[in-house]
């Protein structure tokens, strides 16, 4: 056991390095002034301040969670029927229809975006339109493949009771399917709501430069304006909303699995 | 016999080598060094033939790697990597020479500077060429539809045809708070590197009325390829890029604006820890030569800073023969370089997406 506890050693060496001395960084340039050239730290919350004190600034937050709301709705509405409908087919042809699934998440996502973006283009539609089309497409399968091997796992005898105690394929599905699912809709969310939030590539170039995304915000504030401590904060404040909408999905799913 | 004959040719050998050396320029052999090249990508000419020619005449070899932006490359240099050659603009080179990042140009090598053209000659944030030397230069300006919008409408308009409701839904803005701001300032009349907050609110009101007439969509690179396939009317665009334009579409107009825009020049510098300044100086000054700047700009599109590389291309039978945007207005006295204000680049950015975001 202790041996195999010191195979773990590279791995934490690598998460030390790789995610968790970046994280502390961003934290610190977070609550720090400019100007630390000369390494005096001078603490703050006024990029927190300039932040939420900012209505614009919220706005784009807001844009940026609806978007990604609206897409995970989307996904959800259209994945779960695929899901069904393929956990249905023989086993044959499931491992088929998945291979096609994951199939164009072989092609990188500019690609796709760019190819959407000659298609979408003699169409003319609102721009927000093109922007969903663009972000369930690239999503969906994550949330399909989640939802069909939750469905793919589940009992079939407890359908074939379920219609023995009378009760039709509808009820049937509301009282035994979609119960038993929820795990795999709630994992399919955390795969499509959290990525959506932080996109901004897809809404970038199907939206036709209209939008500006948290996304946007911080390569802005990095990149451009050079200002790495507001940059740092907005991504920190970012992080905590993943953080925060991971932890209320895990407590929905435990709900879920008690009931 | 046979004896007087090998005389002969030795010394024809002989004096042949001392008339090329006489006559052909000047080289080095450097034994297969590396010189270190980081310049902005698409900004050589395709094969790189150029490099290849400089590595051959002095035995070296070139190193050449790109960035696609003068904080990128500022976060590099900060990091500490050595590079022999680099080629920021003018508002960086004026931060670098301020942080003393740069070594003085051995003018001693570079002897060609007289071959530089009007518009890139006693540059104000380095007027004598201390720490550079111009390599391609460029405005700002506007590209339209001739078939849309008559000509003389932009021409009287300037940059308030970006404020025209009748262009809503035809209008690409480029997404870069400097070059937005700049047309504001210009529009009303002030410096493009005012401080004076007033007149950046000014200038933001402006930037929200433009936006609530045009609607343009916010762009970067791709503006390039969309205004050459005239998908809108209207696009402020970077004079070597409309260059392209012009030469792909010839309903594309360019007009630089009489309220002044913003000159921009890109040089090439030796930062102070290159560790090959001999050969980087020579670099500069094969660079400038005639061969060099014709092959680059020529391929590139951006105005080369080689006078008679800029005569030639866009005299009679140039490639950018009658193509408006290829030659850059130089010396008029409304246009400015930028600046380098940190402060100043902060309030802008503040600004600029609430612009965006203000549909």
């Amino acid at each position: 056991m202790k041996s195999f506890f010191r195979m773990t050693y590279p791995y934490i060496l690598w998460i030390g390095i790789f995610i968790v001395a970046p994280m502390l960084m961003i934290l610190l340039y977070a609550v720090t002034r400019s100007g630390n050239s000369t390494l005096t730290f001078q603490f703050t919350l006024d990029n927190f301040a300039k932040f939420f004190s900012d209505p614009d600034f919220m706005k784009v937050l807001w844009t940026s969670l609806r978007i990604a709301f609206i897409t995970t709705v989307f996904c959800i509405l259209i994945g779960y029927p695929a899901a069904l409908f393929i956990a249905n087919l023989s086993e044959r042809t499931q491992t088929l229809m998945v291979l096609l699934l994951t199939l164009p998440m072989w092609i990188n996502m500019l690609l796709k975006t760019y190819a959407w973006r000659g298609i979408l283009m003699n169409f003319d539609m609102e721009s927000e339109v093109k922007v969903f089309i663009g972000m369930v497409y690239d999503f969906l399968p994550y949330m399909i493949i989640q939802i069909h091997t939750a469905i793919a796992k589940l009992d079939r005898e407890l359908l074939t009771a379920s219609y023995d105690l009378g009760a039709n394929k509808w009820q049937s599905f509301l009282k035994v399917t979609l119960p038993l699912s929820v795990p795999g809709i709630i994992s399919g969310i955390t795969l499509v709501f959290l990525p959506a939030v932080s996109s901004f590539v897809i809404p970038k170039l199907l939206g036709g430069g209209n939008y500006v995304l948290i996304g946007n915000l911080i390569e802005k504030y990095f990149l451009v304006a050079g200002d790495w401590n507001f940059g740092s904060a907005i991504s920190l404040i970012m992080a905590l909303i993943i953080i925060g909408s991971m932890w209320l999905t895990k407590k929905i799913d435990r709900n879920a699995e008690e009931e | 016999m046979k004896k007087i004959l090998s005389v002969l040719l030795i010394l024809a050998l002989a004096a042949g080598l001392l008339l090329t050396s006489a006559l052909g320029e000047e080289t080095e052999d450097f034994g297969g060094v590396t010189l270190n090249v980081f310049n902005w990508g698409e900004y050589i000419d395709s094969d790189m033939s150029v490099i290849r020619n400089f590595e051959k005449k002095y035995n070296c070899r070139v190193n050449y790697k790109t960035y696609e932006s003068n904080e990128i490359l500022y976060t590099q240099i900060i990091a500490g990597d050595s590079w022999d050659i680099l080629v920021p603009s003018d508002y960086m080179i004026e931060r670098l020479i301020r942080e003393k990042k740069l070594q003085p140009i051995d003018k001693s090598i570079v002897t060609n500077l007289d071959l530089l053209a009007d518009g890139v000659k006693n540059l104000d944030f380095d007027p004598d060429n201390t720490y550079m030397v111009p390599y391609l230069w460029q405005t700002v300006g506007i590209v339209y539809d001739t078939t849309k919008i008559d000509p003389e409408k932009v021409e009287e308009k300037g940059w308030r045809i970006f404020q025209d409701p009748e262009y809503a839904g035809h209008t690409y803005m480029y997404d870069s708070e400097r070059d937005a701001f700049m047309i504001a300032f210009k529009s009303l009349g002030y410096s493009a590197n005012t401080e004076n907050e007033d007149e950046i609110m000014a200038a933001y009101e402006w930037l929200l009325e433009m936006n609530s007439a045009v609607h343009p969509s916010y762009v970067t690179d791709e503006v390039i390829d969309a205004m050459a396939e005239g998908y809108k009317w209207l696009a402020l665009v970077y004079s070597g890029d409309a260059a392209y334009i012009l030469s792909e579409n010839e309903d594309m107009a360019y007009c630089t604006p009489k309220e002044g825009t913003n000159v921009a020049v890109d040089a090439m510098v030796i930062p102070a820890n290159a560790t090959n300044p001999r050969l980087a100086n020579l670099f500069i000054k094969y660079i400038l030569d005639y061969d060099a700047s014709l092959e680059i700009s020529e391929d590139v599109g951006y105005a080369s800073a080689n006078a008679e590389v800029l005569a030639e291309l866009s005299g009679p039978g140039g490639t950018y023969e009658g193509n408006a945007a290829y030659v850059p207005r130089g010396g008029y006295e409304l246009d400015e370089f930028y600046h380098d204000n940190e402060v100043l680049r902060t309030r802008l950015s503040d600004l600029w997406f609430k612009v965006m975001s203000a549909n």
